[in-house]
């Protein structure tokens, strides 16, 4: 890969723009950062608007650009399932998150594990919360990484030694210093220059990149048939059709029970700020929707047999199809700008990760079983200083860890997030749940979803169930959460005690 | 807590039955996995996902709207389940 000097110079342009901002954003709606619920929730104050921002930056990351048209790009039809998948996640935002607000933002909770602590008076599943919240985190922010990776390579900075990957370590330590100064205010400031710039690179993609390519109808033209759609099924299997149902509807419910997108909604004003992002975060779907065509039109350019690239997709594979295509339609400049967009959209989600992990850690391993007596300032600074930690974990995940690993990590992650949804969902409308129940269909989910992960060799979280000579083939998350679902609610009369189940009975 | 659900109930929170209809576009696959009809050009499969989200979009606007107008019918009942209290729901 030739280095481009007028792009490049762009990229280093914006991402200074954006590391000041993160700096001054301490001084944004000013507040004693020394107490954690400003650090780590940036006080609780946010509105419609700058949630808006700051969940479209949270949960279409860096990775989702560069991984949802490399799907597409790679596999066809099949990695359009992000769009049905995100059409799912406006409901449930809308019915189930403006109560968990309300509850949090009365008892003071900064993590969904302090909740389900204060919910169902249980240390040890709130420790299950915590800990498995940090554990599905740990990859997904290494993956923000891999994003930027390939974006710095399509730059053409040196790759592949420890010189190569200065630029990544030093976006790194800027991300963690601002973090740790501002906390929350930094990725929400910055997500405002973020969405800007992929608004502006995807409207320019859509138009631009058809005209050149002589229309839709010939990108389409040029995938291949069999890609366009999904394959039907044949005899006795519910084949592709389950396949991407399942993965949509099982990605769209563990979605909220990442941290960061927990911590991305407690710190909304109210809400009713929830519920309006319910209906306006769908401008961030739409687009995602148009930048998985990215893929096609990846296809119809015919990037992948042209030699100036031949490099970029040796070293990244398919993850290379939209940095080539944007160097292969853009002036020199505008790929700066694009480019900056993707790794600046990997900083936010990151920041926002790192900081939900540092929450989690500090109320509910640290304040809970290392120094119940601390401070608000003792808890903010633990905070901070795990944010770093969490961030040195996870460049040198990406450094001295084949890729491969990541990827096969983050898919195990969306299978263990899922089963927090009984605990943390569940509660909020019934009370007939126990937590020992709980914590024992926890366990039933965490191992069956490993399972089903496990024998598809870490590659698939696509899981063939049978059931009378019938095959479904489903996403691994949504059997194994059905399984922790019914283990629950099987247990949970068996453990209330009748002075609990009165209990229960007076406050329904 | 348990008093104020029994004031809510369906009167309430009816139009949020309405946000079935967004799983209801997506959810049978074999409805949409296929090429006919195109819309400028764009295979049918590709342009009505793209379509249920804006149609997703429009019936959490319209259940918003319809919520607002109800609990502003309820006005006897100020203290808004999940609002802060605080100004700022905007910005």
């Amino acid at each position: 890969m030739n280095f481009n000097p007028v792009a490049a110079s762009v990229f280093v342009a914006l991402f200074l723009l954006v590391t000041g901002l993160g700096f001054a954003a301490a001084r944004w709606r000013k507040a004693d950062l020394n107490k954690l619920d400003e650090w780590g929730l940036g006080g609780r104050r946010f509105g419609t608007v700058v949630t808006w921002f700051l969940l479209g930056g949270d949960l279409y990351t860096a990775y989702t650009f560069i991984a949802v048209p490399a799907l597409v790009y790679g596999a066809g039809a099949v990695g359009f399932f992000a769009v049905p998948y995100t059409v799912m996640i406006f409901p449930i935002l809308y019915l189930i998150f403006p109560k968990f607000w309300a509850i949090a933002k009365e008892r003071g909770h900064i993590t969904a594990a302090d909740y389900v602590r204060d919910r169902f008076d249980s240390r040890l599943l709130a420790l299950a919360v915590a800990v498995t919240g940090i554990v599905a985190t740990m990859p997904y922010i290494a993956l923000q990484l891999v994003g930027m990776e390939v974006v710095i390579g399509a730059l053409g900075f040196p790759s592949g030694d420890i010189i190569g990957h200065l630029p990544l370590i030093i976006a790194f330590v800027i991300l963690a210093a601002f973090t740790y100064t501002s906390g929350l205010r930094a990725p929400a400031l910055i997500a405002v220059v973020k969405d800007i710039l992929i608004f502006v690179t995807i409207f320019a993609a859509i138009v631009i990149i058809p005209v050149k390519l002589g229309g839709y109808g010939a990108i389409f033209a040029a995938v291949p048939p069999e890609k366009l759609t999904l394959k039907p099924p044949s005899g006795d299997t519910l084949g592709s059709y389950s396949a991407y149902a399942t993965l949509a509807l099982g990605s769209a419910l563990a979605l909220f029970l990442y941290p960061h997108a927990m911590t991305g909604i407690m710190s909304a004003s109210s809400g009713k700020v929830i519920r309006r992002n319910a209906a306006a975060l769908s401008a961030y779907s739409f687009v995602l929707g148009l930048i998985a065509l990215l893929g096609y039109m990846a296809i119809a350019a015919g990037v992948e047999n042209n030699p100036a690239y031949e490099a970029g997709f040796v070293q990244y594979g398919a993850t290379f199809a939209v940095p080539a295509l944007f160097l292969d339609s853009f002036q020199s400049w505008f790929v700066g700008v694009a480019f900056a967009a993707i790794a600046i959209g990997a900083l936010v989600p990151a920041a926002i990760m790192s900081i939900a992990c540092a929450n989690l850690f500090t109320r509910n391993l640290y304040k809970e079983y290392m120094q119940p007596d601390c401070t608000d300032a003792d808890e903010a600074r633990v905070a901070k200083i795990v944010s770093l930690v969490v961030k040195v974990g996870a460049v040198v995940f990406v450094l001295a860890i084949p890729k491969a690993y990541a990827i096969q990590l983050q898919l195990l992650g969306g299978i263990w997030i899922i089963q927090l949804l009984p605990p943390i969902i569940l509660g909020l409308f019934t009370r007939s749940f126990n937590a020992r129940a709980l914590l024992l269909g926890w366990v039933a989910g965490m191992a069956i979803g490993t399972y089903m992960a496990a024998s598809q060799g870490f590659i698939s979280s696509i899981y063939p169930f049978e059931i009378f000579g019938l095959s479904i083939p489903g996403y691994a998350a949504l059997y194994s959460v059905v399984v922790n679902f019914l283990v629950a609610a099987a247990l949970s009369p068996v453990f209330n005690r009748p002075s609990e189940r009165g209990r229960a009975s007076s406050a329904q | 807590m348990a008093d104020k659900t029994r004031k809510g109930g369906f009167a309430r929170y009816w139009p949020r039955f309405l946000l079935i209809i967004p799983f209801l576009l997506v959810v049978w696959v074999p409805f949409y996995n296929r090429v006919e009809p195109t819309l400028a050009d764009i295979p049918f499969f590709y342009w009505y996902q793209l379509a249920a989200i804006l149609i997703g979009a429009a019936v959490a606007i319209i259940v918003y709207r319809l919520e607002m107008r109800i609990e502003g019918a309820n006005s006897e009942d100020p203290t808004d389940a999940d609002s802060s209290g605080t100004p700022g729901d905007i910005l």
